[in-house]
């Protein structure tokens, strides 16, 4: 049943209408065909019982005398007239029976001879009423009449009739019913068939553009399949049309906020950059000072000498994993471990500003089948985030690692928690962003969607928030490459 | 040709329209008022109008009288109208002749194949093998009528020299009061066989040979006087009676006469004297003895 149903629901329209205007016609036209033939039916055993029996009372009168002569050549003589007299009702043979069932004469006497027993052939007299018996195989039917004369009866007549005239037009009347039915169900199917096939083309004109819409632009409906005027269908295109401009001009906003928020994240990370560049700079200018004071001696010199190089050394690294971060048109390989150090690395001036503890712990395999670029946006999202929710020499987590043919990342901190409606946003992959959260988990999501992943919100055991990013890897990959 | 329904038709029509045409013709034909009414029984095929035509016609220029032609059912019928005078000639079977010789005057015999004799034929369905009266034992057995020779004396004479009466003889056997009745008695299987006419049974070969082609002689009895036509005894020396007489006799003469015996399959009319019967009456002594 439910195959059935979902076998018909793939059918389409222009299939499935047709189709029920033929089963409605086929059932109206056996319904309606049903009836004509029974009244047909009726009418004729009705028309058969008249003649039969006005055959039957015509040989009654002439036939009393000679039944009482006990006359065998004048009964058959007056059946035997009969039989071109009722032409109309093609007696084929009538049989006169004494009280006993005797044969007193019949039309046919090899059949039914005189003295003889009534052919097996005829039913017994009086076993199906006054209405003719009917045997519609052999296209006979029998008909039966007592002959009673003061009040006794004197014999029996039995007629046999041809009834293949009636069955014959009942043949032709059911062929005829047949091949009208079947005239008007193909025309009124062929109808069907091109009207629904019309009432339906603006439909398929909106699926096919839907169908488009799965790859991201929805394209609006061209002018010149809009019909002129307020038609319905009119009214719907225009409409998609808005709507497709709607969600174009939203899919660029999108594209705008998420370039912005990467450039607000890139704001707060320059300020902790500043800080890590700064900090070692104060040291620099004093080993430049050293040198400048103190260049010819080699003790001093090459304490100097170390002390630039590791501070150079320091800001070199910090700048370069900034630089692998904000470089998304080049990075289209597969995430490696590395990369997750690397945003320990950005942020760290954050968590240093904040006397915030940072529990690291990376378990993913050197290269993972996910694209790298937009792990690294949404991790580091998250870690910013964990940084401005957790408190001063607060915690923030993370745990990296490979779990059923995906990649997960927890984010958790030991902050207040993320308020309930937050939450919800993340499961609901419909819902718009609340303005209080930022961009930061809207974008985040919105990526993580992308690469068809998850990310869902928690509690987490350091007190805070836990968002579980969740993105699987691409079949066919190999997670484990070195 | 559709034989009972143009018996029928005759029947009904012979005393109204045939007369009424005689009525009509009468006043310019008759030089005599009085017109001759003629009997016919089933000796000959009464079913044949154009024959009765042919009769009447010919008769009605022969005598210079208007013609009634009269049918009835039965031999009986007849005998009884001829013998009172109510017909001024019919053509009856030998027995009645015979029977009332006292009252009869025999008019004239038909000549059939140059002799005024005939032949008693028992027939039987085509496909039975009898070839004597002795295989037809048990059958129903189809009559012509009581008081014809050829329909009946002649096979009941024939089973009393064996002892035997058509009622033991046979199952069962009934009347058809008509020689054309029992062929098609015996044709459609209601008897098994029949006494008929000879004569009758050759012109229906001719005439009806889908019918006769049914059944099969089976054997034919010894020569008969033909079936006579007589007066009643009172007319003689009349005018009418003369004239009837000599219109008879002359048949063979007549243009009109030989297309009426050319119809009727006989030759002429002859005078034959009663002795032409001594055969059937030995036949009806011998039945009167059996009671």
């Amino acid at each position: 049943m439910n195959r059935f149903r979902h076998f018909a629901a793939g059918i389409p329209l222009t299939i499935k209408v047709p189709v029920l205007v033929v089963l409605l016609m086929l059932t109206i036209g056996a319904v309606v065909s049903e009836g004509v033939l029974s009244r047909l039916v009726s009418s004729q055993e009705r028309q058969l019982g008249d003649l039969g029996s006005a055959y039957l009372d015509g040989l009654a009168s002439p036939l009393v005398d000679p039944i009482l002569r006990r006359d065998p050549w004048e009964i058959f003589d007056i059946l035997d007239q009969s039989k071109r007299v009722y032409a109309a009702v093609t007696p084929v043979e009538t049989v006169v029976t004494n009280p006993a069932g005797i044969v007193l004469a019949s039309s046919n006497p090899r059949d039914a001879g005189i003295g003889g027993r009534l052919p097996a052939a005829f039913p017994a007299p009086g076993g199906h009423g006054a209405k003719a018996l009917i045997d519609e195989a052999h296209a006979r039917a029998f008909i039966d009449r007592t002959l009673v004369v003061q009040g006794r009866q004197i014999a029996t007549l039995h007629a046999e009739l041809d009834i293949s005239p009636l069955l014959a037009e009942r043949r032709q009347v059911l062929l005829t019913l047949i091949a009208s039915n079947a005239a008007l169900t193909l025309g009124l199917a062929a109808l069907g068939w091109f009207a629904v096939r019309r009432m339906v083309a603006p439909m398929k004109i909106l699926t096919e553009h839907l169908e488009g819409a799965k790859d991201g632009a929805v394209e609006p409906i061209e002018e010149g399949l809009i019909p002129a005027g307020d038609t319905e269908t009119g009214r719907l295109f225009r409409r998609f049309n808005r709507m497709a401009v709607a969600v174009t001009e939203r899919e660029a906003l999108a594209s705008r906020l998420a370039d912005e928020e990467r450039l607000a994240s890139l704001g707060r990370l320059a300020s902790g950059m500043a800080h890590e560049i700064n900090n070692p700079l104060g040291g620099l200018f004093n080993a430049l000072d050293t040198l400048k004071a103190h260049g010819e001696k080699a003790y001093a010199r090459a304490g100097a000498i170390a002390l630039l190089d590791r501070g150079l050394r320091g800001i070199r690294d910090v700048v370069r994993t900034a630089l692998a971060a904000y470089r998304p048109d080049r990075e289209t390989r597969d995430l490696q471990g590395a990369d997750i150090e690397d945003l320990r690395l950005l942020v760290r001036p954050e968590a240093t500003r904040k006397q915030i503890t940072l529990e690291w712990r990376n378990d993913l395999p050197p290269v993972a089948a996910v694209i790298a670029f937009p792990v690294r946006q949404i991790v580091l999202n998250l870690l910013l985030n964990a940084c401005r929710a957790a408190p001063e020499n607060g915690r923030v987590g993370l745990a990296a690692g490979l779990a059923n043919g995906a990649v997960v990342i927890d984010v958790e901190d030991s902050g207040p928690g993320m308020p309930a409606f937050v939450a919800a946003f993340l499961d609901d992959a419909t819902a718009a962003a609340p303005i209080s959260t930022g961009l930061g988990l809207w974008v985040a999501r919105r990526m993580a969607g992308e690469l068809h992943g998850s990310l869902i919100a928690d509690r987490s055991a350091l007190g805070g928030a836990r968002v579980r990013l969740t993105l699987p890897e691409r079949t066919g990959a190999l997670s484990d490459v070195a | 040709m559709n034989w009972p329904l143009a018996r029928r038709r005759f029947l009904s029509l012979s005393a109204g329209a045939v007369a009424a045409g005689l009525l009509g013709r009468g006043a310019a034909v008759a030089s005599d008022s009085e017109s001759v009414r003629f009997g016919l029984t089933p000796v000959l095929l009464t079913s044949d109008l154009n024959l009765l035509d042919l009769l009447q016609s010919y008769l009605e220029t022969s005598t210079g009288r208007s013609v009634e032609l009269v049918t009835r059912r039965t031999y009986q019928e007849i005998s009884a109208l001829l013998i009172s005078s109510q017909l001024d000639g019919a053509w009856i079977c030998s027995p009645p002749f015979l029977t009332y010789q006292a009252e009869l005057e025999l008019l004239a015999v038909p000549v059939w194949n140059g002799k005024p004799l005939y032949r008693s034929y028992l027939i039987a369905d085509a496909h039975r093998t009898a070839s004597s009266i002795n295989d037809l034992a048990g059958d129903i057995h189809a009559f012509s009528d009581p008081d014809s020779n050829s329909g009946y004396v002649a096979t009941a004479a024939e089973l009393a020299r064996k002892g035997e009466k058509p009622q033991t003889f046979f199952r069962r056997i009934f009347f058809t009061y008509g020689h054309e009745n029992v062929v098609r008695a015996v044709a459609s299987g209601l008897a098994q066989s029949g006494s008929v006419d000879g004569y009758v049974y050759e012109v229906l070969k001719e005439m009806e040979p889908g019918l006769t082609s049914l059944t099969r002689v089976v054997r034919p009895s010894p020569w008969y006087g033909f079936p006579p036509i007589a007066g009643p005894l009172a007319a003689v020396g009349t005018k009418k009676r003369d004239q009837l007489r000599n219109a008879l006799l002359t048949t063979h003469e007549d243009p009109k006469g030989q297309e009426l015996l050319k119809a009727l399959r006989l030759d002429a009319f002859a005078d034959e004297p009663p002795s032409l019967f001594a055969s059937v009456a030995e036949n009806m002594a011998l039945l009167r003895g059996l009671g």
